[in-house]
């Protein structure tokens, strides 16, 4: 099941580098899949994804499919920001634990409680995605 | 071979902003600042410039023109040295490695006196191209840095869930700056000294919700030497001294939060080096007579008190709140006016730390001396307090 995009005028204000090895979890998100690695040996998820697993240090890792629903865990609104997120400024950002037991940071939309149920979304940019989470709809 | 170090002099520039213009027709030098207090740290130690066999540098901020500082200013100094002279970084922990790098040097034996040493000048960098530096070492620069983050919003998200779970107040926490001016207030060297009132930072414009500007720490510069040595070398200068009595280090491994959901605002690294330091210098939390805590935001300084024992967890803000904290309380904590008013020239930070403990422990610190001060902790740390080193001090007269 796809997640729900969300058009967002301009170029992302700090676009991610791009690698090898990341390109897929970059390519998956355009597609709406929040993905990451799990180690084959020790079978843990790590985030952000890993050409090993952290834990055991197997080498063989595997591409998942993350739910991309969680807890709201913290948040913060940003308003001193970095020069190139001015024009975004204030900024809603938080930490969200995801139902399969990862803790991720991200662009916070609307303005949920702590602990709220949330989901993730697909920010399109003209140049790429981003991740972002919101308040589960319904 | 290891052998008890001492700290047996010091000497720090005022803090606030000491950086020129770079247009200015005057330019302020950092040797010509630093070089000073190397002759006052020494002439406080009773010592002379041959002793010295060691320098260790917290590293410069890239604003600082010179490179290769450390052997630029032995040079300044004509300081020939036998025992090692190096430059250190470790973010928020750059002063604390310093400190740690000299006495480690003095234990070791490859050095009698070595001095921990540094300037900081930042203040003509304005706040939000400076952030374009520091927001890519807090975090991931391709999986966090790419939303916005800054090294403060990390701890403004520690006070959200801190309230959240502790029911904490936003009035407890913002009563740690108004005890921190308070302490600056008596401090010659804090970079400000003009009472604060709780209504003041509560009123203060957002910087990274829920804290204002009164809760996050200033830009500023700064400049110290500490003259560590062997204990004996400290005793026959015939002056008091501040003994090493522990040290204790932790780095959670993991960088600004933990990928496996835990308790982010239990600061497990200051935990476990307090532990190990205590257990260094065979005492626990409540011996303690002062502590001189890293905490750029008035949470960090509830939390880091909690980890260390100081406060009891979840009650951190509240005895803060109730004085405990205060000079004249049960613990004080950052009298120098810590981060938030004595300042927070980032990288000599860990070195002011000490600079106060070693004022404190040698009944330098006026108004604000903790009577009978005896034994001291100094904390430093990096990202969110993911890792944490810790020095237990002793007064010897």
């Amino acid at each position: 099941m796809s997640l729900a995009f969300i058009d967002v005028p301009g170029a992302r204000p700090w676009p991610p580098r791009v690698s090898a090895f990341t390109k897929p979890f970059w390519d998956a998100l355009a597609e709406g899949r929040l993905t990451t690695t799990r180690g084959r040996t020790s079978g843990r998820l790590t985030f952000p994804p890993k050409p090993f697993c952290p834990y055991d240090w197997g080498r063989e890792v595997e591409w998942v499919d993350l739910s991309g629903r969680g807890k709201l865990y913290s948040q913060t609104v940003i308003h001193a920001a970095p020069a190139a997120f001015a024009r975004e400024a204030p900024i809603r950002n938080g930490i969200v634990d995801l139902d399969e037991g990862l803790r991720v940071a991200a662009r916070i939309l609307g303005e949920p409680s702590l602990d709220a149920a949330m989901e993730c979304v697909v920010l399109r940019f003209t140049d790429g995605p981003l991740f972002a989470f919101r308040a589960t709809q319904g | 071979m290891t052998r008890r170090v001492a700290v047996v002099g010091g000497a720090a520039s005022a803090n606030g902003k000491l950086q020129t213009a770079p247009d200015a027709p005057l330019q302020v030098l950092e040797h010509e600042i630093l070089a000073p207090l190397v002759l006052d740290a020494m002439a406080a130690a009773g010592l002379p410039k041959e002793e010295i066999d060691a320098l260790v540098f917290a590293l410069c901020r890239p604003y600082t023109l010179q490179k290769y500082f450390a052997t630029f200013l032995a040079n300044y100094l004509r300081l020939p040295l036998k025992g090692t002279i190096m430059e250190v970084l470790g973010n928020g922990m750059t002063g604390g490695l310093a400190f740690d790098e000299a006495v480690n040097t003095v234990a070791l034996g490859h050095a009698d006196v070595a001095l921990a040493l540094g300037i900081n000048m930042e203040s003509q960098a304005a706040s939000a191209d400076h952030a374009m530096s520091t927001m890519r070492a807090t975090g991931d620069v391709d999986f966090h840095t790419i939303f916005g983050f800054t090294p403060i919003a990390w701890y403004a998200m520690d006070a959200v869930r801190y309230m959240h779970e502790h029911g904490a107040t936003r009035a407890e926490l913002a009563s740690v700056a108004v005890k921190d001016r308070r302490h600056a207030s008596l401090n010659p060297i804090a970079q400000f000294r003009k009472p604060l009132t709780l209504e003041e930072v509560l009123a203060a414009r957002p910087i990274v919700e829920p804290l204002g500007l009164y809760e996050v720490p200033p830009r500023g510069d700064g400049a110290v030497c500490l003259v560590v040595c062997a204990e004996a070398v400290a005793k026959a200068t015939g002056r008091p001294y501040a003994l090493v009595r522990g040290r204790g280090f932790f780095h959670e491994g993991a960088h600004q939060i933990n990928e496996v959901p835990n308790d982010m605002t239990a600061f497990v690294s200051a935990q476990g080096a307090a532990a190990a330091a205590y257990r260094a210098a065979g005492i626990g939390a409540a011996d303690l007579d002062l502590a001189e805590l890293y905490a750029p935001c008035t949470i960090v300084q509830v939390l880091v008190s909690e980890a260390m024992g100081l406060t009891r967890r979840g009650q951190g803000a509240a005895q803060a709140a109730a004085g405990e904290t205060a000079l004249g309380g049960r613990i004080p904590i950052c009298t120098s006016g810590g981060c938030l008013s004595r300042g927070h020239p980032a990288y000599i930070t860990g070195l002011l730390t000490i600079y106060e403990l070693w004022e404190q422990l040698t009944r330098r610190a006026g108004e604000r001396q903790v009577p009978n001060a005896r034994l001291a902790a100094g904390s430093c740390e990096l990202g969110n307090y993911n890792a944490a080193l810790i020095h237990i001090l002793e007064a010897v007269a």
